[in-house]
């Protein structure tokens, strides 16, 4: 039965010629008007995609566009309704690793402390000085790489920049070590620099 | 046959009052719409999303000492660890290289320094170092909770800030 009707719809539709002309038109009479979002709403779909695309999209840019990462090709993984996936829960990634980061903080402050008010440090505290410099370091730069290093956009440059801050880390760690027992400690050195 | 279409068409006008309007273009925008598949539906809304505004966009934000102090700690936090870094790594290597990395080399090479480069390097060590140490005991006390109101977290940002410059005048200049 509705087949029945299209025909006469159709006609309808085409009666006027100034109509089926805007309509199929790739220029547009007044840009300006016609690329209003709210006229892109309430014009037939076809008709929408016969307005250029940069005059509609503009329309809702409030802001100047700057390309600093220019988007890449989109795929849609799953349907467009896909649930983002919600990692298992690990009290090792979460709350233990937090806590012992703020622990680590917390721990450097009375040693930063100390040598402004007494002097460098002894030996074994420059030690521990170091030991939490270098975790509270690590687990600083590791998190720059998860923030600046989309797993989406770059897999492979992130997991080589976790395993070169891992290599760094120890690097550092065997220095420090090689500075504590060799030379005269950190504390010392940046006193003897700051009075040079 | 006919009657029942009259009567549908009725119904549907008394439950769509803008049916009445356009009921050529609505109809024909809906047949349209339902011959779109489900892969070319998805096609369209990847070409819409490069359209999309880029997240890295920090110029639309209104500077404020909220975030530019926290931008502030990372960046710091980048300047002192990558020195204390660069240093040990640089200290491993020195033997292979021939480079005198010791403590005295480093003094000796420091105090050939004239005053203003001392003075300008001491000052740009500081700076980044003491803005760190101060603005950390401010993020040591956002974690056990103190300090979140608005007005207390702009009044201690700017405080943080005085203390950077203070401290960091302080033990450049006159120490």
């Amino acid at each position: 039965m509705a087949s029945v009707m299209r025909p006469g719809l159709l006609r309808q539709s085409f009666a006027s010629p100034a109509a089926s002309q805007r309509v199929f038109s790739t220029f547009t009479s007044s840009a300006a008007r016609q690329s209003s979002p709210l006229i892109q709403q309430l014009r037939p779909a076809f008709a929408r995609d016969a307005v250029p695309k940069a005059t509609r999209i503009a329309a809702f840019h409030a802001t100047q566009r700057q390309q600093i990462l220019p988007p890449l090709p989109q795929k849609i993984e799953g349907s467009v309704n896909t649930a983002v996936p919600v990692p298992n829960p690990d009290y090792s990634h979460g709350s233990y690793h937090w806590s012992f980061e703020r622990l680590l903080a917390a721990g450097l402050v009375p040693l930063t402390v100390a040598p402004f008010a007494a002097g460098t440090l002894n030996p074994l505290t420059d030690s521990i000085l170091c030991a939490l410099l270098v975790l509270h370091s690590h687990i600083g730069f590791e998190s720059c790489i998860i923030d600046y290093f989309p797993e989406k956009r770059i897999p492979k440059l992130r997991v080589a920049a976790h395993w070169a801050l891992r290599i760094a880390t120890v690097g550092l760690g065997v220095a420090l070590y090689s500075f504590e027992t060799n030379d005269v400690g950190i504390t010392e050195l940046v006193a003897r620099l700051w009075h040079a | 046959m006919a009657s029942q279409r009259v009567f549908q068409l009725g119904l549907r006008r008394a439950a769509a009052p803008s049916f009445m309007i356009q009921p050529a273009g609505r109809m024909v925008q809906r047949r349209l719409a339902n011959t779109i598949s489900k892969e070319s539906g998805e096609e369209i809304l990847a070409k819409q999303r490069l359209h999309r505004p880029v997240s890295p966009h920090l110029s639309i934000y209104k500077p404020q000492i909220t975030w530019y102090a926290s931008g502030l700690n990372r960046v710091t936090a980048v300047i002192l660890s990558g020195g204390l870094y660069i240093f040990g790594i640089a200290y491993l290597a020195a033997p292979t290289l021939g480079w005198h990395l010791e403590s005295q080399s480093l003094v000796a090479a420091v105090a050939a320094w004239p005053l203003w480069a001392k003075a300008t390097a001491k000052f740009t060590v500081a700076m980044p170092f003491f803005f760190h140490c101060v603005n950390g005991l401010r993020h040591l006390a956002w974690d056990v909770g103190v300090g979140f109101k608005n007005a207390t977290v702009v009044r201690t940002g700017w405080t943080v800030v005085a203390a950077t410059f203070a401290l960091s005048a302080y033990y450049s200049f006159f120490h």
